[in-house]
Parts: C-alpha cells; sequence; structure tokens
C-alpha cells in the first residue's frame, strides 16, 4: 500500500513539476489576439483579391454557411470580451448604433442621425420598426441600459462583480440619457474626437429580456441581440450555431444589400490547429477559414474548389535591438544591420510575397505614414563600410530571442546577417510570456516580433513602441528595444492631444523620421490578413478589423 | 475487508489533492508572465488605470499568501473561483469540457486494447515468427511516432482525400441530439437518435486511434514479453501434459498470470490518455480539457490551470487505486 501510495505522490508531484516546463518551453501558443481601435481619420484600404471567383448571377438565399475561427469564442455577453475572435461572432449577432465599412469609414447602422451636439455631447436617433431576436421593438432605454452596464463599475453581476471589459474602449463616456423612446444623448467627459469610431465596438442588448432572465448568467446561456442572425445553440469552446433573424431590420443603409442575411445557418467552429483549420477547408467541412498561413496559398489556390483572399494587414514586424548595449548602442551599428539584410527576400521566401515592406516605425497603411519615408535599401558593402566605421569590421555576435511564432523570421535574418555581414547570430526560442518581462527590462539582446497597428493610427502604437519605457503604464509597452528619445516622448505626447489634422502629420513625421535615422530596429514588412474560403461563397472579403461579417455573404450552389 | 481499505485509500486523496493545490498554486505564480498584461495584448489602447483595475478584480494585487488563502479556503467549498478569460466559475467550465475528454480517453483506451490484446498474445505465442516480427516492428513505430503527426496524417488521408470522416469537433450540428449526460455516445443510444450515433462514432474514431496508438504499442509490447514469460511456466507445461486444450492454456492459464503487469501499465495509460490529451485535441479540435488547459496555460489564467491540473491529478490517484484494486481480483495473493 504504501508503494502504491509513493507511486500516486510521484506521479502528482511529477506532474505539478512540469506545467512551468510546459509554459516555459512551449511555443507561444493560442494568445489572445489583440485588438486595436483608436482613428481620427480613415484612408481606404487597399484589399487585394487574389481569385476572382466568375460571380454568378444575383445573391441566392438559403444554405448554411461555416467559419473556421483560430481561437475560442470567449463570451457571448457583448459588454465582456476584449479579443477579435469573440467579437466576429457577437457582431454577427448584435447590432450597434454605428458599424464600419470595409475600407474603414463609421457609417451608421442602429441609429438613423447622429448629431455632435457640442463638443462632448452626441445625439443618436434610432431607426422606426427595429426589433430584438425576441421581438421586443429597440428603444432608447436598451441604449441607454447597454451603456450603463459597461461603464459602471462593477455592473457585471456573474461569476462575480466587475466591471465590464469593453469599458476600456469607451473610458470617456460619462452617461447615457434617453430624451425620448428613440433618441439618446451621449454625455462625454472630455472632448473625444474618435468616439464614431470607438463606438462601433459596442453593441446594444435588450433591458427587458436581460432583466426577465436573471441577468448575465440566463443572458450569455441564451443571448438575444438585434443582428442580422439569431443565436440557436452553442459551446464556446467548440461551435456556435446561429440562425437568420427574418425580421432583421436590415442593417446600415451604407452597407447594402439592406435586408435580412441570405444565410439560413451559421456556425462557427473554433479550429486553433491552423493545419486542422486548413484541412477542414479542403474537406470541405467549412465554408470560410482564417489565418491561413502563406505557405499554404499556392496549394489552396491549384484546388479550382477553393478561394483565396486577402487584405492590408495590421502588424508591422521588426526585429528590435537593445539599444543599451554593445554593439546596439552604437546607431552605425543599428543602421548597418538595417543595409544588411534583405527583406524583400525574405518576404518572398517567408510570406511568399504575401506582405508590404516597412518604411519605417509606422507601417504604410497608417494614415499618418510618411510618404517620402523608403525603405532602407539593401546595400552589403554600405553596411560594412558603417560597421567598420564603428570599429566592428571583424563582426560580432549576438542572439535574438524569440517567440515560437517568429522563431523562422528570426533564423531567416540571422542568416542573412551571418551571410552578408559575417556575424555570429542565433536564434534562441521561448514562451512569449517568459521572454516579455526579460525584453521590457533590457535583459536581451535581440528580438523578432510585431505590434498590431489595426486602427491605422500612431495613437497608442508609437507610444507602446517608441516612447520610453514607463513601467506600470501604457508607455513603452512593447518598447523592447529600450529605446529612449526625450524628443520622440515629447512628440508623442504633443500628438495624443492634437486636433488638428495637418499638425498631427507634421508631428508624426518628425517622429517617423528620427526613428528611421535612429534605427533601434530593423525594418521588416506588414503581411496581409489571409483568408479562404470554397469557391461557391460569394461577395465575402476579409476586412483589416478581421471580422467575418456574413449578413452578405451568400452561396451559389 | 476490501471496502474499508478501498475507503481508507479515498481518504488519502484528501491530502493528496491538497498538496496539488498547493503546488500549483505556487508553480503558476512563479511561472513568469503577467496574465492581465497578455489579456491586453501585444497592440493598441489601453484606458489608464485599466490594468490596475483588473489586477485588483483578479486579487493579483494581493500578497501571495493571501492569494492562497483565498483560493484554498475557497477551494473547500469546491468553489475553484472564475477564468480570468472566459469569465466563467472554472467548476462550470471544467464540467462542460470533462465529458467530451473522457469520452475521447476511453475511445482511445478501447482502440488500443483492440489492437493490443490479439497482437500481444499472438506474438508471445508465435514468437519469432512473421506476424510477432512485423507487428511489434508496428508497435515501436506507434510508440516513437508523435500524436500530432500522426493526427495529421490520419486527417489528410481519411479526411482530406477519402473524406470518409470529419476533421473536426464531436458530433454534426444537424444531428439533433438531446444532451443527457454529455457523452454523445452514450446520449445517442439513449435518446435512440441513430443519426447522432453514427455522426459521433466518426467524429470520435480519427482522434481515438491518434490518441490511442502510443498506448496500444506500449500495451502489446508488455502484454507480449509477460505472456512469453508466463507460457514458459511449469504449470503451462503441466497443463498442456494434462491434454489441456491449447487455446484453454494461453487464454486461461498464461494470459491471467501475464494480465499484473499489462494491467498496471493500462492503469498508467488511461491517466496519460486523460491528461495527455492536449495535443490531440488541439489537432482535431476536440473540445475538451486538454485544449482548455494548453490555452489557460499559454493565457496564464491561472484558476483554470489550478482547476484542470487539480482534476488530472485526481484522475492519477484514481485510476492507481483502481489498478491495485484490480490486482486483488487478479492475484488473490495481492491486497491492497
Amino acid at each position: 500500500m504504501a508503494r502504491a501510495r509513493l507511486k500516486v505522490i510521484a506521479s502528482v508531484a511529477l506532474l505539478a513539476m512540469t506545467l512551468p516546463l510546459i509554459a516555459a518551453c512551449g511555443g507561444a501558443g493560442p494568445t489572445p489576439t489583440p485588438e486595436k481601435v483608436v482613428v481620427k481619420e480613415t484612408v481606404p484600404v487597399k484589399e487585394t483579391v487574389v481569385v476572382q471567383i466568375t460571380p454568378t448571377p444575383g445573391p441566392k438565399r438559403g444554405g448554411t454557411l461555416i467559419v473556421g475561427l483560430m481561437s475560442p469564442v470567449l463570451s457571448l455577453d457583448p459588454a465582456d470580451y476584449r479579443d477579435r475572435q469573440t467579437e466576429t461572432v457577437i457582431r454577427n449577432m448584435f447590432d450597434g448604433l454605428v458599424t464600419r465599412t470595409k475600407d474603414n469609414q463609421v457609417v451608421l447602422e442602429m441609429a438613423q442621425s447622429a448629431t455632435l451636439i457640442d463638443p462632448q455631447t452626441w445625439e443618436f436617433k434610432l431607426k422606426e420598426g427595429m426589433t430584438f431576436h425576441n421581438g421586443d421593438p429597440v428603444t432608447a432605454e436598451d441604449v441607454k441600459f447597454t451603456f450603463d452596464r459597461i461603464i459602471t463599475e462593477g455592473a457585471i453581476e456573474y461569476p462575480e462583480p466587475h466591471t465590464a471589459a469593453r469599458k476600456g474602449l469607451i473610458a470617456p463616456l460619462e452617461s447615457v440619457e434617453v430624451v425620448d423612446p428613440l433618441t439618446v444623448r451621449f454625455h462625454l467627459k472630455a472632448p473625444w474626437p474618435v468616439f464614431m469610431q470607438m463606438l462601433c465596438h459596442q453593441q446594444i442588448i435588450p433591458k427587458k429580456y436581460f432583466e426577465s432572465v436573471g441577468g448575465t448568467k440566463g443572458f450569455i446561456e441564451k443571448p438575444v441581440g438585434a443582428g442580422p442572425f439569431k443565436f440557436v445553440e452553442g459551446k464556446l469552446d467548440d461551435q456556435i450555431v446561429l440562425e437568420r433573424y427574418e425580421n432583421y431590420y436590415g442593417g446600415a443603409d451604407d452597407l447594402p444589400p439592406v435586408g435580412p442575411a441570405f444565410a439560413d445557418r451559421v456556425i462557427f467552429k473554433i479550429i486553433p490547429e491552423r493545419s486542422s483549420r486548413v484541412a477542414a477547408l479542403q474537406a470541405g467541412e467549412v465554408n470560410i477559414i482564417q489565418g491561413v498561413p502563406s505557405y499554404i496559398v499556392p496549394q489552396l489556390l491549384s484546388d479550382p474548389r477553393l478561394q483565396v483572399k486577402t487584405c492590408a494587414g495590421t502588424r508591422p514586424h521588426f526585429m528590435e535591438v537593445n539599444v543599451k548595449q554593445k554593439p546596439f548602442d552604437d546607431v552605425r551599428v543599428r543602421q548597418a544591420l538595417n543595409y544588411g539584410v534583405n527583406v524583400d527576400l525574405i518576404l518572398a521566401k517567408i510570406l511568399s510575397g504575401y506582405g508590404v515592406r516597412l518604411p519605417g516605425i509606422l507601417s504604410p497603411f497608417n494614415n499618418f505614414a510618411d510618404p517620402n519615408l523608403k525603405p532602407y535599401p539593401f546595400d552589403v558593402e554600405k553596411a560594412k563600410a558603417l560597421l567598420k566605421e564603428a570599429g566592428y569590421e571583424n563582426g560580432f555576435s549576438f542572439v535574438i530571442d524569440v517567440s515560437a511564432d517568429n522563431k523562422e523570421l528570426a533564423e531567416a535574418i540571422a542568416g542573412e546577417l551571418r551571410t552578408n555581414l559575417g556575424l555570429d547570430v542565433s536564434v534562441r526560442v521561448w514562451d512569449w510570456a517568459v521572454l516579455r518581462p526579460k525584453l521590457l527590462a533590457g535583459e536581451r539582446q535581440a528580438t523578432v516580433g510585431s505590434w498590431g497597428d489595426s486602427a491605422f493610427d500612431p495613437v497608442g502604437y508609437l507610444e507602446a513602441k517608441v516612447h520610453t519605457y514607463v513601467e506600470g503604464s501604457t508607455y513603452g509597452r512593447g518598447n523592447y528595444s529600450g529605446y529612449s528619445n526625450p524628443r520622440v516622448d515629447e512628440l508623442i505626447k504633443a500628438g495624443e492631444v492634437e486636433t488638428d489634422v495637418a499638425k498631427r502629420h507634421e508631428i508624426y513625421n518628425e517622429i517617423q523620421r528620427i526613428v528611421w535615422e535612429e534605427a533601434p530596429m530593423v525594418f521588416l514588412f506588414v503581411p496581409q490578413e489571409i483568408e479562404a474560403a470554397a469557391a461557391n461563397v460569394q461577395n465575402w472579403s476579409p476586412s483589416p478589423d478581421s471580422r467575418i461579417n456574413l449578413h452578405d455573404v451568400w452561396l451559389s450552389q | 475487508m476490501r471496502g474499508v481499505k478501498i475507503l481508507e485509500r479515498l481518504l488519502y486523496t484528501i491530502p493528496i489533492m491538497f498538496g496539488v493545490a498547493v503546488l500549483v498554486f505556487l508553480f503558476m505564480r512563479m511561472t513568469p508572465g503577467d496574465p492581465v498584461d497578455i489579456m491586453m495584448g501585444e497592440a493598441g489602447t489601453i484606458a489608464p488605470g485599466e490594468m490596475e483595475q483588473l489586477r485588483k478584480e483578479f486579487h493579483l494585487d494581493e500578497p501571495l499568501h493571501v492569494q492562497l488563502y483565498l483560493f484554498l479556503s475557497n477551494a473547500l467549498r469546491g468553489d475553484l473561483g472564475y477564468s480570468y478569460a472566459y469569465k466563467k466559475p472554472v467548476t462550470e467550465l471544467i464540467a462542460e469540457q470533462l465529458p467530451a475528454t473522457i469520452e475521447l480517453a476511453l475511445g482511445a483506451l478501447l482502440f488500443s486494447l483492440i489492437i493490443a490484446v490479439p497482437i500481444g498474445i499472438w506474438s508471445a505465442v508465435k514468437q519469432y515468427s512473421i506476424v510477432d516480427r512485423v507487428s511489434m516492428a508496428g508497435a515501436f513505430l506507434g510508440v516513437s511516432m508523435p500524436a500530432f503527426w500522426l493526427g495529421i496524417l490520419l486527417i489528410l488521408i481519411f479526411s482530406v482525400r477519402l473524406r470518409w470522416l470529419p476533421v473536426t469537433g464531436r458530433i454534426d450540428y444537424n444531428a439533433g441530439l438531446q444532451v443527457v449526460t454529455g457523452f454523445y455516445v452514450v446520449d445517442s443510444i439513449l435518446t435512440h437518435n441513430t443519426a447522432a450515433l453514427v455522426s459521433s462514432l466518426k467524429h470520435l474514431l480519427l482522434p481515438s486511434i491518434a490518441l490511442g496508438a502510443g498506448a496500444a504499442a506500449m500495451v502489446a509490447r508488455v502484454l507480449r514479453s509477460s505472456m512469453i514469460e508466463a507460457l514458459r511456466q511449469d504449470y503451462v507445461t503441466l497443463a498442456r501434459a494434462k491434454g489441456v486444450r491449447e487455446t484453454w492454456v494461453v487464454l486461461k492459464h498464461a494470459l491471467r498470470n501475464a494480465l499484473i503487469p499489462t494491467v498496471t501499465v493500462v492503469g498508467i495509460q488511461v491517466g496519460v490518455l486523460l491528461g495527455g490529451n492536449m495535443i490531440v485535441e488541439q489537432v482535431f479540435s476536440w473540445p475538451g480539457l486538454g485544449r482548455l488547459a494548453v490555452r489557460a496555460i499559454f493565457s496564464r489564467d491561472f484558476p483554470l490551470v489550478q482547476g484542470v491540473v487539480m482534476v488530472y491529478a485526481l484522475t492519477f490517484v484514481l485510476a492507481n487505486l483502481i489498478v491495485d484494486i484490480l490486482y486483488t481480483y487478479i492475484n488473490p495473493k495481492i491486497t491492497l
């Protein structure tokens, strides 16, 4: 008996001990896809259609659309999540006052009109005759209830009282006032130019129904919204089944066709493993998949039953080097790295060309990207001359520390630097959660990674990437190079409060020039978002904020 | 007497589980990585003060001993806290996912036994024959082949190429299954739903093979060697000399005695199948505990990791207990 007990304890202890190991040695597994949503102005986003399927005449009703999602849906409560996959599902069931087109313009959705009464007050009139999936009319009371639940601290009572996760996306909102049954006013604490863009991320829930099912717990078991599809059944980690809502008011007038959705049914399947996701599409088990790896695109394109589409990516990639350590404290060395890596070659080999070169710190899709800034040319002689000038003509060695996601890219850069400049570069793989604090503490030499810029605006992005790291704040939250320039910090702060677009351009152009010159990182590229679908999926295209809006999608067979 | 012993052994699980709880709690906190930081992701604007507020809500701003006290005192009341990511009680999440994991483990176990027992016996009886060599080579392959790779291979052949079996999930949405126990195969039998039964079995088949291949190989090899051992014993020679039929000799006299090491291995494999299915669940998008655990570990969802590991630990403890009880039936000389 003693032997048996010992065996039990040993296996249990072993199990417990392997835990941190799994965490420490494993790759960066399914991490939540973050979102970024501050926009001050918008530009159309280029969308490349890789395969143009011959359009069949006229939209057709019917059929089931099955979508393979990259990561689990975390909640069915429009007030209480922060990741993109969840938003994809929620926004097919719930509508908001406003929404966004695929080229990032804000348009009215449930609102008939929106008026800025004074710099801190917006008034919305709701469309008449809208109903929730249970038949109840949509009123101003529902709008007020929705936002009160989001902005009031501790208002979400289940499973323990806490504040809505989406409060942070609308922090300046102070209160919502009901003027009449179809009119509401939003009172802000201060003028907030991005209010309408941010409002796209908030969806309306029915007050009466919410209260009748006893609050959050009941609501998330059987959620009811006013969107094109209604909830049928589903488990968050498995699949979620929705059906067309026949009495749908039609959605945004500016996003035709207006009316009920075409598909009878929509199913979201969670398929985190990408090979399985691609296999599920090839096997005809799903109609649309997200997150297609670029290397598999040629194979998918050779299959006439499939189509692939891409859209502007939102994640600029860099190799950041620790500017506080030798040899990277010398700006000439950092510039040499930029000249010495053939980024176009890497782009072609690793992303099969599905990406755009990064001219500097900002993505070329960013509304404030300086058009005069050009990527560092590939010039080995210049790189070698710079290294010689800095006293490193015999080269040096360093380690690139990365998460598993970026291993291949880091290996490619290391290979380039070895061959072109004779540097001794190696790559080490970590769990990202372990590596990140070390990078911020300046304990590593170099890393390869990316930072999200889905709002196409420098606010938030530059503050995280090149502002001096201030512990516990949002400043320098992603500054892994340890870069610190008082002038850049000053300009970032100035840009945050400046409302004049021309002045903002001036400010951001200066930041971009400084960062390009000082090169705390090797500027790489922005990969495109690649999605794939069966050939019979019509009127579908990926959007830069990675939402999959299925309202207008139809099946041709 | 046996009943009392079993009860006694069950009581021992309490301190073991307590130890596991404390260990997991400490190890998770020792692992670098801030859950709130990971939650906020690699992008964009977050409102000032938002991260502090989250830390407060999750009690991550409290000193470690206070957090441990909160965790243990709640755990005693059966409350394992709530998941940071899913905003749902951990016990509820586990209860939702556990049937899927158990169903898959049983499927894999069944597959491995169906494969391993005949092969093990046959190889021992026909030692060094072609059958023996081929099946042992196969077993060697089974042990060394990563489940991940085997899973992808099965998908490519049976789903993508032949389109016989589904790639992901547990059941077709239109099978119309009335969920009673959460075990879809059982539920479809209970509700006399043939379509659901076929669908759930089809979904179960490939993941069971991918997960069970390793176990099958292990059991086959152990059974073979203990059978060879048993077949050399004097009582087998005696039985043969008495003119007992060879089938009877093999199955009754040799197999029963060869079962002790086999049962031990199977017992350990049950624990492995239940706790080691993370990769297979990931590949086949099987909505089970393993996938939940993987996600929870990478997002440092402390309460969820703690809950899942405690379930795994309990599984090992119980599997070992059941093995020990089985010993006493197979070989009356062994007592608990």
